[in-house]
């Protein structure tokens, strides 16, 4: 990284950001890299971004996706989530094809030192590329059901049979395969393989021709197939039968990161429609000045922000809590990538017939963004998986709670603020310390009492009365739910296997909102001073909590909604000035068309202050 | 180990003060194997005597992370931390309560059965902190 410019964030794990997005440029000018105007093309095409692919590994992106142990430069997950966002705003074809690289963790986690410098190497030295293949056209998310197997033969395995759908499964060097070694083994009967293609046999193995796909049109969707394919011994990681241990704990790592790709898409939905809003007249005013299209895009940028503390607050928690991971991952897969779809739902309304327009306003984005981000919450483990993954391990996380004494909440209030002070650094990420099963700990609701007694000792004059009363009322309420719901838990029969009811998803589903809104409450009070004067002042936090009150529980008693009006405000400096919708409003590209009418008005807006 | 013939009989080679040991770990791998068999039998809706030691729990319906938790729910019991694959890796009741008491040297107390978690509407302090009603 170049040494930091005046103008940058002051936290530095979004400088990288910052750079990456100085150099792509105004994804609107149709000369920058990955522009709308190029992805939109790539995408009638259904085209590999090769070009852009290309140009990120000549920035040497994917050096930060290899641990600093491993001799790549990733330090930090709140980093990974930034730069994810940036490549994700303009091209989640691009940005997705590229993260495929994150199945390295894989080897960063289970890896011998001997497999993990040789994948650094094929990563560096070679540009190399990966996939995963796991699933199985017969057996989709039913892992252990899988009929690929690797048979051993003298020094190593012979695999047979298919993987799909399979992103990059033709376009990369590296396969992690996931296969049977021992059928009558029940959860040890899968190893896990990190399959060089250049040193197998070419006539053992063959890819699967593309699949047409709704979004993302220009992925390597795939697939592979085995004949009796060779692969010595070295390429297994970990030992014989640890293969679903594996895949669940790389799935904790990857399923939280899946989140950044729904980031990203929904700032340029959110940013393309407020420019919509701007520019366009109507009754003698711009469609901005309208108040219920107002008001959809404040609660839009609320959704962001919402988002921005579960998985900014996940990303510092893979470095503090590892071990919650089967809890926090699931849900910030759940929340944050169905939330943000709804969210890109609720704009389209605003951006009208446009958003259903394949040229139409800058060059057509919006409808790529929404086919695009609509796999985010399907792929890598889908909705229904994570929250099936949560109620499985519901009831754990009420027993925990119950017991927790004074020694355990001063564990968890440290944790806490380690977790969520941004400015403050974060140990390193431990893999080794993930666990299958979070053993009933989920830090952030579990220490919402902490949070409350913090929000009591806060005064006024800093703050609104009003609005502090209001966080503190929410977050009582918040409370409230979390208790109602563990009680119920205490009186409701034990649910097992795959036959959960519908009513426990939809407990589930509640469990993470909660989470979400406990996250926003963390997030607030360690940042306050850090964050600037509108993250500061609190009224986004008590819209928010409203927001995911209404959404847990309609029929509660909740305090009116606050006057909205200051969001909106932020909504359109963060336009003007070409920054993040974010609770880090990192700086992005410089737009270049100053001439543009919107922005004039923008200026205006502003000025009227 | 002597995992796959736990069920077999003592060798009589054995001293008196290995069958003593022997004795004694027997107890202790029926105790967690009939702690085992009612904490399933309770939460499946099964009645006790229809599950099986030497049956895989597969057998039963549990999902992969159903195996894990109920280790969680045994280290509660046992007040010790345990691998939480331990019935992936000893996937009957027989082979686990064996494991644990053979070479993780795991002596259960009495089977006491499981406090139900207490859900008292009052407010409670833990430390400086007030749990309303959440607390031990
Ligand atoms: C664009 C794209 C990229 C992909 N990339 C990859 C990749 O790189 N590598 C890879 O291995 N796979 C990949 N996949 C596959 C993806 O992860 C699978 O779609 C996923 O495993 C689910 O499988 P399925 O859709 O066949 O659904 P199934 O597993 O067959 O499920 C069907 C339905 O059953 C229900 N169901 C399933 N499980 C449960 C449960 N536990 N409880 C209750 N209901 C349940 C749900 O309603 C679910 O939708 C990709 C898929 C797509 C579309």
């Amino acid at each position: 990284m170049h040494p930091p410019e005046r103008s940058m964030h002051p936290l530095k794990q979004y400088w990288l950001a910052e750079e990456l997005e100085r150099d792509l440029g105004d994804p609107c000018n149709p000369e920058s890299v990955m522009s709308f105007k190029q992805v939109i093309e790539l995408d009638e095409l259904e085209a590999f971004p090769e070009a852009e692919l290309t140009w990120l590994y000549n920035w040497k992106l994917h050096h930060y996706y290899i641990p600093t142990n491993c001799g790549g430069e990733f330090t930090s997950f709140e980093e990974f989530i930034a730069f994810v966002r940036v490549m994700s705003r303009r091209d989640l074809t691009t940005s997705i094809s590229f993260t495929t690289l994150f199945w390295s963790f894989l080897t960063w986690m289970a890896g011998t030192d001997e497999q993990k410098q040789e994948l650094a190497q094929f990563m560096k030295d070679m540009s190399g590329a990966m996939c995963l293949s796991y699933s199985e056209r017969a057996h989709g998310s039913d892992l252990l059901a899988g009929d690929v197997t690797a048979t051993k033969v003298p020094g190593g395995y012979l695999l047979n049979g298919e993987k799909w759908p399979i992103n990059r499964a033709t376009i990369s060097g590296v396969t992690f395969v996931l296969a049977k070694t021992d059928a009558e083994a029940g959860s040890r009967s899968l190893s896990l393989f990190m399959v060089k293609k250049a040193e197998l046999d070419p006539a053992t193995y063959s890819n699967l021709p593309k699949i047409k796909t709704h979004g993302i049109r220009g992925s390597d969707m795939s697939g592979i197939r085995f004949d009796d394919c060779f692969i010595p011994e070295k390429m297994r990681l970990g030992k014989e039968g640890v293969g679903l241990e594996l895949a669940l704990k790389g799935f904790q790592i990857t399923r939280a990161l899946c989140a950044a790709f729904s980031q990203g898409a929904a700032d340029t939905a959110l940013r393309t429609t407020l420019k919509f809003t701007l520019g366009r007249q109507l009754y003698g005013k711009t469609v901005f000045d309208i108040p219920h299209p107002r008001r959809t895009l404040v609660d839009a940028f609320l959704d962001i922000l919402i988002c921005d503390c579960a998985n900014i607050g996940a990303g510092r928690g893979f470095h503090v809590v590892p071990e919650q991971f089967s809890v926090w991952s699931a849900v910030v897969k759940y929340f944050v990538t169905v939330t943000l779809e709804k969210m890109v739902q609720d704009v389209s309304v605003v951006l009208g017939a446009r958003y259903y327009m394949r040229e139409e306003h800058d060059f057509g984005i919006f409808q790529k963004v929404m086919r695009d981000n609509a796999i985010i919450s399907v792929f890598d483990g889908s909705s229904i998986v994570n929250l099936h993954s949560l109620i499985l391990q519901r009831r754990h996380l009420a027993k925990f709670r119950a017991r927790r004494d004074a020694q355990s909440m001063e564990a968890i209030a440290t944790r806490l603020q380690t977790t969520f002070t941004l400015d403050q650094p974060v140990p390193q990420f431990a893999p080794e310390r993930l666990e299958l099963f979070s053993r009933g700990a989920d830090d952030v609701l579990q220490g919402l009492e902490i949070a409350l007694e913090q929000l009591q000792a806060l005064e006024p004059p800093d703050l609104e009365p009003e609005v502090l009363e209001q966080i503190e009322a929410l977050t009582h309420a918040v409370l409230a739910e979390l208790n109602a719901q563990d009680d119920f838990l205490g009186t409701a029969a034990f649910e097992h296997g795959h036959d959960q009811s519908p009513e426990s998803f939809e407990l589930a589903k509640k469990y993470c909102t909660l989470h979400a809104a406990a996250a926003c409450v963390h997030m607030w009070l360690h940042n306050r001073k850090t964050l600037g004067e509108f993250f500061a002042n609190g009224r986004w936090l008590a819209l928010s909590l409203r927001r995911l009150l209404v959404a847990v529980n309609p029929a509660l008693d909740l305090p009116p909604r606050l006057d909205d009006e200051p969001l909106a405000q932020e909504l359109l400096r963060l336009y003007g000035e070409d920054r993040m919708f974010s609770i880090v409003p990192f700086q992005l590209a410089k737009s270049e068309v100053q001439e543009n009418p919107i922005h004039a008005i923008t200026e205006l807006q502003l000025q009227a202050q | 180990m002597q995992l796959q013939n736990s069920s077999s009989k003592p060798s009589d080679v054995l001293v008196q003060a290995d069958l003593a040991q022997e004795n004694s770990e027997a107890i202790a791998i029926e105790t967690i194997q009939t702690w085992i068999v009612n904490q399933l039998a309770k939460q499946l809706s099964l009645s006790a005597p229809s599950i099986k030691v030497e049956e895989p729990l597969t057998r039963y319906g549990l999902d992969s992370i159903d195996s894990v938790t109920i280790v969680g729910d045994m280290e509660d019991w046992l007040g010790v931390d345990l691998p939480s694959t331990l019935l992936w890796d000893y996937p009957t009741i027989q082979k686990a309560a064996t494991y644990l008491v053979q070479e993780m040297n795991i002596a259960p107390g009495a089977i006491a059965s499981e406090p139900e978690t207490p859900v008292q509407p009052t407010k409670e302090t833990v430390g400086k902190w007030s749990l309303w009603g959440r607390g031990k």
